[in-house]
């Protein structure tokens, strides 16, 4: 029982030591590669978290968000419009299209708060493919089929992708840190609990959809902001970023990386997004390799990879425990 | 007078292929509760295998029609027995999969037959007149086939012994075990059955329209639309909420234009589902 | 002697990590009703559920006419001829009555037989016969019960197990429940009653099993069973 405890208490006071050190050997990746390629897979990799981790924020609440791509698009173009027709600062336009797109999540949020489990998941998918409808039929304002062009740039005059990579690293630290906070406060069990039992909760005085709009607004702004993020340092939009199929694909981050853990969607979307560049020579042949992640995560690891440690260790000391029997026989 | 009949007729086989296609899709979600979402890729399959099946290898196409909807259905078994009825009642690794089969089935379409745009040769040819009016065989062909299937299908759900089973299935899965019912055949027959209707949907769209490997995914949010606005467990709803896509799908092009009639759409059902969250025919499941 | 057609020896049940029951036994001799009581949570429908082949055990043997039947799937213990008819009926209740029914026979091939079987069902519940052709789901609680037991009878089931028939019946009709399963019984299906209702499943059973939190406390004739102080205590009211 003692020694328990304190192992829990070294680990307590190792974990941020550890957090803190992955921290520093991200930022200091780009000393060790300096392929402008490289660099770029891992500024969307940072982008790609908050979209992830905002998703699994309106997961808890019980919701299964399939727009969680195309608010990532709101946030885009409403960035790449009020720059490019307004002449707004990507400084300004960045959170404050984070802002208005969190607000339209709320106002979608509304009516649909009353639908449960998957006829808000099969809603929102709707929306989804409505808002890319919208953006298709905007013309001239929002580039149409052809996309956008010509967004202004978020650091102009560089060239390098150096300043970039920190500011999304530190873009999605700030966002990680955020949502951990929220969902390890009263707000995010109160989340947690809506989701396990609509009815217990609000017997004891949980205002259910006002929390679920809640969830819906906060993932929706961090989103945004991703999205936002994103447009100011490609500077070019096109609508397939962010349609269906990329909303699939957000949950497949976050899926195969563990739902129920916080920290599945970060590991899931590195996987996804950084494994598949190892192979980039098998050209047409390498979408196979993401299909092949996927499979084992289904097939071998039912609560994503998060639970790989839990796996090992757990098949070892039942190695181990045969060993000890047939010594013992 | 010939955009009436144009509209009209592409009205009936647009409803007509929506419908095949969603059959196969609600017999596993109604059943199994399995939201099946390679079901988009599997119409795109069978297209792909018709087309091979008449170009490459030169069958005549009613042949090469009725071996592609065996092929995928067989098919469908395989994806019965082991994707979905591992993961039954788990809701995420069954979306996974999904997108492994989806994944698998695109990128093997893609290198196999690249991504430009194909498609069959059509099925009848000439063109039918009385009057003043006329339609192209083809698309009395093609209707009349999905008008049979229909029949059919309604048919074999409503009359048959296997069919009854499957009903009994989807509307008390312990009931249904209780009564001796091999629900895993029956289950599989299902698949069967709606994989090869996906199949003839994919090879007479393919003709009609043309083929892509993303066709699937247009047809997938179709079906989903579909299914949900229908409800669950309900042919008839599928009819009539087969019948109300194809009719938007075909009439709202010739009031506004293109990407906005696609919106219009949506915002109708949107509106729709927000109205009857549980679909308009069917009852309301808990997943 | 009379034969013993089913037997069930030391069964365990486990939901998870927590256990059912344990260690159960019980016999049912061949023509006879059989009755199991118990508290609600006592373990009773697991007994049934395992017979019926939808619960694993964990250990123990069940045989039924002498050769063992766990482990068999559900579609095969049907074919053996144990039907279960559930807590809660579990009709399909977007089907007519008649496709109920016949939905009882979905192992059967012999087309005669399921029809004079379905006039037999019809006779025993003439109230089924005017309602063939409406939806399930619609009958009342206690025309859904009496089609539930004839959508078990249309198996043609050698034992019949019954799981808390009377729930949510008015006390009239619970009395011709149990006519209706003396009658059943005297057609030569041997019966296993599970029931909270105490009057009910002693004043039809010939045998009867008390269970307390997953254990068989009591057993013996109902006379036995009547006068004992744990079911008088119990259930009788003194």
């Amino acid at each position: 029982m003692n020694r328990r405890l304190s192992t829990r208490g070294r680990r307590e006071l190792t974990k941020p030591a550890v957090y803190a050190g992955l921290v520093v050997i991200v930022a200091l990746l780009p000393l060790f590669f300096g392929s402008p390629y490289i660099q770029h897979m891992l500024i969307l990799t940072f982008i790609y978290i908050i979209a992830a981790v905002s998703f699994r924020t309106i997961v808890i609440s019980g919701q299964f968000p399939l727009a969680h791509a195309a608010f990532m698009g709101i946030g885009a173009y409403l960035a790449a419009m009020a720059s490019k027709w307004l002449g707004l600062s990507p400084w300004i336009t960045i959170p404050l299209s984070a802002l208005v797109t969190a607000g339209i999540g709320m106002l979608i949020g509304y009516p649909f708060s009353r639908l449960r489990a998957l006829y808000y998941a099969m809603g929102s998918l709707f929306f989804g493919i409505g808002v890319i409808q919208i953006i298709y039929a905007g013309g001239s304002w929002t580039g149409g089929y052809s996309g956008l062009t010509g967004i202004p740039a978020l650091l102009p005059g560089t060239i390098s992708k150096i300043p970039y990579y920190y500011f999304f690293l530190g873009l999605a630290l700030v966002s990680i840190i955020a949502l951990y906070r929220i969902e390890f406060s009263r707000i995010g069990t109160n989340l947690k609990a809506i989701a396990q039992s609509h009815v217990v909760a609000s017997s004891v005085g949980i205002n259910e959809s006002g929390y679920r709009i809640l969830a819906v607004g906060v993932g929706c702004f961090f989103v945004g902001l991703a999205g936002a993020g994103y447009t100011h340092y490609n500077m070019v939009l096109s609508c397939s970023s962010f349609n269906f199929m990329a909303t699939l694909w957000l949950v497949m981050y976050v899926l195969i990386g563990g739902i129920n853990s916080f920290a599945g969607p970060i590991i899931g979307t590195i996987i996804l997004i950084i494994i598949p560049e190892f192979f980039r020579d098998l050209k047409m042949f390498s979408p196979f390799v993401t299909a092949a992640i996927l499979g084992i995560v289904v097939y071998l690891m039912p609560q994503g990879l998060v639970s790989l440690p839990q796996m090992v260790r757990s098949r070892l000391t039942e190695r181990r425990n045969t060993k000890k029997v047939s010594h013992a026989s | 007078m010939e955009l009436i009949i144009a509209t009209l007729t592409n009205l009936l086989i647009l409803s007509s292929m929506y419908i095949l296609v969603a059959l196969g899709f609600a017999f596993l979600f109604s059943m199994l509760g399995i939201l099946n979402l390679a079901h988009g890729v599997i119409y795109m399959l069978g297209g792909y295998i018709g087309l091979t099946l008449i170009t490459a290898l030169g069958l005549n196409q009613w042949l090469a029609l009725l071996l592609t909807t065996l092929i995928v259905a067989t098919f469908g078994i395989f994806l019965e027995k082991y994707c979905f009825r591992p993961f039954v009642g788990d809701f995420n690794r069954i979306v996974m999969i999904c997108v492994v089969i989806t994944v698998v089935l695109q990128t093997g379409v893609n290198i196999i037959a690249g991504t430009q745009i194909l498609s069959l040769p059509p099925f009848a040819e000439g063109i039918f007149k009385i009057g003043p009016a006329s339609v192209s065989y083809e698309r009395i062909v093609t209707f009349a086939i999905g008008a049979v299937l229909l029949l059919a299908v309604t048919w074999f759900v409503n009359r048959t012994k296997w069919g009854q089973q499957m009903q009994a299935i989807s509307q008390d899965l312990e009931g249904a075990y209780l009564q001796g019912i091999n629900v895993h055949r029956i289950s599989a027959l299902a698949t069967f059955i709606g994989c090869g209707l996906a199949a003839i949907a994919g090879c007479l769209m393919g003709a009609y329209l043309c083929l892509g490997p993303f066709m699937g995914d247009f047809m997938l949010v179709k079906v989903l639309m579909l299914t949900i606005i229908a409800g669950v467990g309900s042919i008839g709803g599928i009819f009539i909420a087969g019948l109300i896509l194809g009719s938007l799908d075909s009439v709202l092009p010739l009031l506004v234009s293109g990407a906005a009639s696609n919106a219009t759409a949506i915002a109708i059902l949107v509106v729709l589902l927000l109205i009857r969250p549980q679909g308009f025919f069917g009852h309301e499941v808990e997943l | 002697m009379v034969n013993v057609l089913l037997e069930v020896e030391n069964i365990t049940v486990h939901y998870g990590k927590s256990i059912a029951i344990q260690d159960v036994s019980l016999e049912v001799a061949e023509g006879s009703v059989v009755s199991i009581i118990g508290a609600n949570g006592a373990g009773k429908s697991t007994i049934l559920r395992a017979l019926s082949g939808l619960t694993p055990l964990t250990s123990g043997e069940i045989r039924f006419a002498g050769s063992r039947i766990n482990g068999k799937s559900a579609t095969e213990i049907v074919t053996l001829g144990i039907v279960h008819i559930p807590e809660g009926r579990h009709l399909f209740p977007y089907l007519s009555v008649l496709s109920n029914l016949k939905l009882g026979a979905s192992l059967r091939k012999d087309k005669a037989g399921i029809n004079k079987d379905l006039e037999e069902v019809y006779k025993l519940f003439p109230i089924l016969r005017g309602r063939r052709n409406q939806k399930a789901g619609t009958l009342s609680g206690g025309e859904q019960q009496m089609l539930a037991i004839g959508r078990g009878l249309m198996a043609k089931p050698k034992l019949l197990l019954m799981d808390e028939p009377s729930v949510g019946l008015a006390p009239i009709v619970i009395e011709q429940l149990g006519e209706v399963i003396k009658d059943i019984n005297k057609r030569g299906v041997s019966v296993l009653l599970v029931e909270q209702n105490v009057h009910l499943a002693l004043g039809v059973a010939s045998m009867g099993y008390a269970l307390q939190v997953g254990r068989v406390v009591l057993q013996g004739d109902i006379a036995t069973i009547r006068s004992s102080n744990i079911v008088k205590k119990a259930y009788l009211g003194g």
